[in-house]
């Protein structure tokens, strides 16, 4: 490409660059010091007393439950995700982007509603029932499954997304060979076409596991409140003005976010998958 | 003894018929599956929406009533036209800076641009609550100067934020894709740059520009968090609506209409766009055909 | 190429200018929901004012979005706790009652009277300041909190009205069975948790504190919930839940509206008031980002006039703060439009102000109490 056009890129370094950096400084300074809605940056005092709000037994149990529940979401969403992936790349369908958009076509209604209504058809007496005669879902209201249910489901679309673009990249030609070569489709599998997809599942598993991590409406909703992720304080500190402990704990999530995007660039240099 | 024969196994073939029909119902039982947990929700959507009761735990009988309802109801009207003008206006916005950003980007030497790159992720990987609580303190720096830029500004920006890197990142693979001889061909044709940048290279990228800009509304239109921290003035877009509505009072079954209506819509948009694009197929063989027979 | 990116362009100017309006604005933050859309239309008629109303969920919210100034609303209606702080951290503009004709012809209810009265006893209590609260608010609507329970369980409804709260917090002893809500502000789990102790609500300190998490634990919530609660008691989804009296009467004037009567919809579910109980009040007050000073007086003095108190009330649900707006509605107990026959009754029933009950609104702590009551509660929710 024509080395004129760098020049396009300029204005969005800018961007980049304050949009990015400062916002994060400005979390890590609020999370050590006393700054917050009523304190001017004169009577800035730096203090690591909010730190003891870590070893709390809430926020290490909500830390628990997000990456406890995070991971298997992912694991999940993975399993069943590259399915529809592999199917959609093997479908006769010519038109991919259609049966795509399908996949992408719940997002467009707003997750709250969605999250309420899976809710309503968890619950014991609901209007599924009131249609059926039975309930579709027992009553698995309120427990880990429901919240599970929920949350594979509302970021599986990211793990499908960025493993078919994975999938799409490879030449079909290698799979022949392979085939040609006498291995079962099976080991076909594990041995040529996994290991080529191997980066849009890594960018997929980021792309599930970092909103379930820091989310906190789904499992609020879905376990009636009785189960806390790290994400539920971080919003009640938010809510409750506590900017000092929301910032700390946000600073904490930002922590694995970094590391993500680390890993993810081991494996997707300029993360093409990431869609 | 009989002597034993060599069966087709020995020779390293192996029977996956059965396997194959195993194979073939389980993924029959799991697209159904998948398919079922993803659209669950909106079809509880659906039948909420064509309770004639606004009791959303007991369906008494089938109405249309709430989507007759949408436009009586000022603020949801209002939130949803909000939603449009915030979505549309950084969708478009997005999609255009995207692109020429990421035809920047590509312009960079490798090295340089794998940081770029990476930089770009943060505000898809970052978490919402941060993003959207860390742009505020952002804007309210710039309140200093323009005391009422809290709005459809902030909000803008904000979505402008999170949805181009989006956009730059469809784009890039599709710029990587493009032959570089092309570029070069109409730069010794005599075309400038720019000109060449816009009759050559961006109909080469186009199907990364739309799905960037289909991926931008996706994002746009959902987001809550980061708009619910960076709007002002009273601009409240539907999902800022909707949590503060729920969170107290009770929702009008029209919210569940219009979601409903805009689910349908874009199915019908697809099909229709399926359909056009078969159409158009089928011409471009027969004029083959024709010219085959004609030569 | 080109000549879409302009239309886009132009587009996006066109939807840009378009929002935009001469008329001067009136910007309200208010609940979702919580306000007469017909009583607004009324006075934007009348004054020629272009309201645009905001909404949040919570106090905290108004706090936060007043505070970090990125609107300027001309009046917000918060809770009483939410303006004890707001008047404390000196953001809030005194009232100016020349321009509030109509106060002059109102007489506020005995119950909102003893909520100022408390209010200001809290604030000294606190800071040592004597502040008169009338001075920044004006009652919007005002409510007591209450024990939604399922009446389709037998014999809960008689064990509350014997043995009250023990019932809702002991469920062990009373109704093993029974699927109780709690709503998830923590300082209403912390408040209810100290009148079943029978405390004061307000009075925290660290041994309370502990007090309470051992109640909470012990109580072992079904769910911790906000309006979800009302709604899975209707359902039938839980048996009983600490929420506010409007919370219940939204359901219930829902369930009239379907063609349910009165007595059918309390066979399924009704309310318990505990004889000591929260109180709240959301009044309308200036913070002093207010531009419009003029507008949100003219508005005060439009809600404080009776009738038009009466038509907000009606699709509210709440109680209303005046006397006068009280006896519109009892007027309509002879009425022979139905629905405003059973918002009358209902009225009648549970904003009964002549039962004699001891209500305690709730103050503001600071910032450090209130952060160790999240905490705690936090701890509870997750054992």
């Amino acid at each position: 490409m024509n080395k004129e056009f760098k020049v396009l890129a300029r204005p969005y370094m800018v961007w980049l660059s304050i949009l990015v950096f400062v916002p994060i400084l400005a979390m890590i300074l609020i999370s050590i010091s006393n700054l917050n809605s009523s304190v001017s940056v004169g009577d800035l005092v730096i203090s690591f007393s909010h730190f003891k709000l870590l070893l709390e037994s809430s926020t290490l149990i909500a830390f628990r439950n997000s990456l406890f529940f995070a991971t298997l979401t992912t694991l999940f969403s993975f399993v069943l995700g590259y399915f529809i992936a592999y199917e959609i790349k093997l479908s006769r369908f010519k038109n991919k982007f259609i049966l795509l958009t399908i996949v992408i076509l719940p997002m467009w209604s707003n997750l709250i509603l969605r999250t309420e209504s899976l809710a309503n058809i968890m619950s014991e007496n609901n209007i599924l029932k009131s249609i059926l005669g039975f309930n579709l879902f027992g009553n698995i209201s309120g427990t880990g499954a429901a919240v599970l249910f929920g949350l594979v489901f509302t970021y599986m679309p990211f793990m499908i997304l960025s493993v078919y673009t994975a999938l799409e990249k490879i030449d079909f030609a290698l799979e022949e060979a392979a085939l040609d070569l006498g291995l079962s489709p099976i080991k076909k599998f594990w041995k040529v076409v996994f290991p080529l997809s191997l980066k849009g599942v890594v960018t997929g598993s980021i792309m599930v596991f970092l909103p379930t991590l820091a989310g906190f409406a789904i499992p609020k909703i879905l376990s009636r409140g009785r189960i806390v992720f790290i994400g539920t304080i971080i919003e009640n500190k938010f809510v409750y003005t506590n900017y000092n402990h929301g910032a700390l704990l946000a600073v904490v999530i930002l922590f694995f976010i970094l590391g993500s995007i680390l890993l993810l660039t081991k494996f997707d240099k300029e993360g093409e998958t990431l869609l | 003894m009989e002597k034993q024969r060599a069966t087709l196994k020995d020779y390293g073939y192996r029977d996956f018929t059965v396997m194959n029909k195993i194979y073939q119902i389980l993924k029959k039982f799991l697209v159904v599956f998948i398919i079922f947990g993803l659209y669950i929700s909106i079809i509880v959507i659906a039948i909420q929406s064509l309770n004639e009761s606004r009791i959303i735990s007991e369906f008494t009988r089938l109405s249309f009533k709430w989507y007759g309802n949408i436009f009586q109801e000022e603020e949801l009207m209002q939130a949803i036209k909000n939603t449009f003008l915030v979505s549309g206006i950084a969708t478009v916005l997005a999609t255009f800076l995207g692109t020429f950003f990421a035809i920047g980007l590509y312009a960079l030497s490798k090295k340089v641009r794998v940081i770029w790159m990476l930089l770009n992720n943060v505000p898809i990987l970052n978490a919402d609550i941060v993003t959207g609580f860390s742009l505020m303190l952002m804007f309210r720096l710039l309140m200093v100067v323009f005391p009422n830029i809290f709005g459809l500004f902030t909000l803008v920006m904000a979505h402008l934020f999170f949805t181009i890197p989006y956009v730059v990142l469809s784009v890039m693979p599709k710029l990587k894709e493009t032959d570089p001889n092309l570029m070069d061909a109409a730069l010794d044709l005599g075309v400038r740059p720019y000109k060449a940048l816009i009759k050559v290279v961006i109909p080469a990228i186009k199907a990364g520009i739309f799905s960037g800009m289909l991926l931008a509304l996706t994002m746009s239109i959902d987001d809550f968090v980061i708009s619910y921290f960076n709007t002002g003035a009273g601009f409240d877009n539907l999902s800022i609506w909707i949590y503060a509505v729920i969170g107290r009072r009770n929702l009008t079954p029209s919210v569940y209409a219009f979601s409903t209506l805009l689910t349908l819509f874009t199915l019908l948009g697809l099909l229709i766009y399926s359909f056009l694009q078969k159409q158009k197929k089928g011409r471009k063989n027969e004029k083959n055909n024709i010219n085959g027979r004609a030569s | 190429m080109k000549k879409i990116i302009l239309m886009a362009g132009l587009l996006s100017l066109l939807l840009v200018l378009s929002a935009c309006s001469s008329k001067p604005k009136l910007r309200i933050l208010n609940w979702g929901e919580y306000i007469n859309d017909e009583l607004v239309e009324n006075f934007e008629k009348e004054f020629g004012i272009d309201v645009v109303i905001s909404v949040a969920d919570s106090n905290e919210l108004f706090y936060s979005k007043i505070k970090s100034k990125t609107t300027a609303f001309d009046l917000v209606i918060p809770s009483d706790y939410m303006i004890e702080k707001m008047v404390q951290e000196d953001m809030l503009l005194t009232l100016d009652y020349s321009k509030l004709p109509n106060f002059s012809s109102v007489t506020y209810m005995d119950g909102v009277e003893q909520i100022f009265t408390s209010m200001t006893e809290t604030t000294f209590a606190a800071t040592g300041d004597e502040v008169d609260f009338k001075a920044y608010a004006v009652p919007y609507f005002w409510g007591t909190f209450g024990i939604i329970y399922n009446n389709r369980v037998d014999g809960l409804e008689e064990a509350l009205y014997t043995n009250g709260w023990d019932v809702y917090f002991e469920a062990d002893n009373y109704f093993p069975t029974a699927r109780r809500g709690m709503y998830d502000v923590p300082q209403f789990a912390f408040a209810a948790a100290m009148m079943y102790m029978d405390k004061n609500p307000n009075d925290y300190s660290l041994a309370n504190l502990d007090l309470v998490r051992s109640v909470l634990e012990t109580a072992d919530f079904t769910e911790w919930g906000d309006d979800t609660l009302k709604r899975n008691v209707e359902a039938d989804n839980l048996d009983m839940a600490f929420t506010y009296t409007g919370d219940y009467l939204d359901r219930l004037y829902i369930q009239l509206d379907e063609g349910k009567t009165l007595d059918e919809v309390r066979e399924e579910f009704d309310l318990y008031i505990p004889d000591t109980t929260m109180v709240f009040i959301d009044a309308m007050v200036i913070p002093n980002t207010a531009t419009n000073l003029d507008a949100a007086h003219q508005f005060i003095n439009y809600l404080l006039n009776p009738e038009n108190a009466a038509l907000n009330a009606e699709v509210v649900g709440y109680a209303v703060a005046t006397e006068e707006a009280f006896d519109i509605i009892m007027s309509y107990l002879e009425s022979e439009d139905l629905t405003k026959k059973n918002w009358a009754i209902a009225n009648s029933i549970y904003y009964n102000m002549e039962v004699e009950r001891i209500y305690y609104p709730l103050t503001s702590l600071n910032p450090t109490d209130t952060d160790a009551i999240g905490t705690m509660v936090q701890n509870v929710i997750t054992g």
